[in-house]
C-alpha cells in the first residue's frame, strides 16, 4: 500500500469563502502538508500561482474578480506564465452534470462536489499523484485527457481524427545556408 | 516538491491532436508503507475537523447573515448583476457549506434558492416572496436548528420549498427546453 508523503506537496487553495478555506487549510494540514499558499479570489490565486508554482490547486468555482473556472483556463494556457501542467482539483457547490462538464473542459483535473469529506478529498489528491492522465492539445483544448477509460461502448462523436501524422524533419534555412557553405 | 526543472516531455502527434506525457512529478511523494504499520490520514483528518466543529454554529451564523444582506441589498438597489452574484455567491456558499457544519436541511433550502436565481428567465420577476420564503426558512433552520430537527421540522420545510421552487421553474422556463432539462436533471453525487 501507498502513502503521500504530504509533507513534500506544496498546495495553492482558492476560495473566497474564509470558513471552507480554513476547513481545507485543517485537512490539508492534518494529512501531513506543511505549505499551503490561499487566496480569495482567482486572480490572487493565478498571481500566487506564478510565483509559488505549488503542484496541486484546489480551487472553488463561483469568486469574485475571476472565478474558479476562467482561473484554470488561465493555467491550462501552453504558452501561459506558469507551469500549465499542474493538477487543478475543482471543489465546488455545483453539482449538476452539465457543470462537470463545463469544468472537464476548462482543464480540470479532478471535480469534487461539496459537501467536502477528508476521504474524498484524500481520494482525489491520490488520483493526481498517483495516476496522472497524459495531456491532450487540439485546436479547442489543452488539459488531462478527457477519456478516463477506453471504451467499446462510446457513441459520441469523435473528436479526434487521423492516425499518427507523418512528420516531415524540414531543415532550417540556417542549417541550409551551412550545407550550402 | 522542490522540482526546479520541468520534466521532459514526450509529444506524440497526431493528425489533429497531441498526446503529451510527462514523467510524474510526484511520483517521489509516494513512498510504500506496511499496511499494519500504516497510519490513517483520513481518521486524523476527521478527528481534526471534528476539533473545529464547536466554531460551526458561529460560521453558519455568518453565513446566514451574509445571505441576509445580500437580500436586502437586491431590495434596496434592485436587480442589478452585483447584487444578483451577491446573492448567488451567499446562497451556494451555504448550500456547499452547510452539511459540513452540520445543518444538511439548509444546505437543501440554499440549494433550492440557487436554482431559482440560476435558472429563472428573468429573476426580476421572480416573486419576491420564494425567495423571502427560502433565506428565512434558512435562517429559522439555523436559528432554532436543535428544537426544529428534533420535530422533524427541517425536512419539512425544505421539501416544500423544494418543490415550491421547482414548480415555479417548471412553470417559467415551459418554453426554453434546454432550462427544462438543466432543472429536471438530477444532480451528481458528491463525493463520499
Amino acid at each position: 500500500m501507498f502513502r503521500i508523503d504530504f509533507n513534500k506537496l506544496r498546495f495553492l487553495v482558492c476560495d473566497d469563502n474564509p470558513h471552507m478555506r480554513r476547513i481545507l487549510r485543517t485537512l490539508l494540514h492534518s494529512f501531513g502538508a506543511r505549505e499551503v499558499w490561499e487566496a480569495e479570489d482567482g486572480a490572487t490565486a493565478l498571481e500566487m500561482y506564478c510565483h509559488y508554482a505549488p503542484d496541486i490547486v484546489i480551487t472553488d468555482w463561483s469568486m469574485p474578480i475571476f472565478d474558479g473556472l476562467e482561473l484554470a483556463q488561465i493555467i491550462r494556457q501552453p504558452d501561459g506564465p506558469g507551469n500549465p501542467y499542474a493538477p487543478i482539483i475543482m471543489l465546488t457547490g455545483h453539482s449538476e452534470k452539465r457543470r462537470v462538464m463545463v469544468a472537464r473542459d476548462a482543464g480540470v483535473t479532478e471535480f469534487l462536489a461539496k459537501p467536502i469529506s477528508a476521504k474524498a478529498l484524500y481520494q482525489r489528491i491520490l488520483n493526481v499523484v498517483a495516476n496522472p492522465r497524459p495531456f491532450i492539445k487540439t485546436k479547442s483544448y489543452f488539459g488531462p485527457d478527457r477519456r478516463r477509460s477506453s471504451s467499446n461502448t462510446y457513441i459520441g462523436p469523435e473528436r479526434r481524427n487521423g492516425g499518427q501524422a507523418e512528420i516531415l524533419q524540414q531543415p532550417s534555412l540556417l542549417d541550409k545556408a551551412r550545407a550550402a557553405n | 516538491m522542490a522540482e526546479k526543472k520541468p520534466p521532459a516531455l514526450t509529444v506524440e502527434t497526431y493528425a489533429d491532436y497531441q498526446v503529451i506525457t510527462q514523467p510524474n512529478p510526484l511520483r517521489k511523494v509516494l513512498r510504500p508503507v506496511d499496511e499494519r504499520h500504516a497510519d490513517d490520514p483520513v481518521a486524523r483528518a476527521e478527528q481534526a475537523l471534528a476539533g473545529l466543529s464547536s466554531e460551526f454554529a458561529g460560521w453558519m451564523t455568518e453565513e446566514c447573515n451574509r445571505l441576509a444582506a445580500a437580500h436586502v441589498a437586491l431590495r434596496d438597489n434592485g436587480f442589478t448583476q452585483d447584487s444578483c452574484d451577491e446573492l448567488f455567491r451567499a446562497a451556494h456558499d451555504i448550500k456547499g457549506d452547510a452539511t459540513t457544519f452540520g445543518y444538511p436541511m439548509a444546505a437543501m433550502a440554499a440549494e433550492s434558492l440557487c436554482r431559482i436565481i440560476e435558472h429563472s428567465p428573468d429573476i426580476a420577476q421572480v416573486p419576491d416572496n420564494l425567495i423571502a420564503h427560502h433565506i428565512n426558512a434558512i435562517q429559522a433552520i439555523v436559528r432554532e436548528h436543535a428544537n426544529i430537527t428534533k420535530l422533524g421540522m427541517a425536512d419539512e420545510l425544505s421539501n416544500r420549498l423544494r418543490g415550491m421552487a421547482d414548480a415555479y421553474l417548471i412553470y417559467a422556463n415551459r418554453e426554453r427546453p434546454e432550462h427544462l432539462e438543466a432543472v429536471m436533471s438530477p444532480g451528481i453525487v458528491p463525493g463520499d
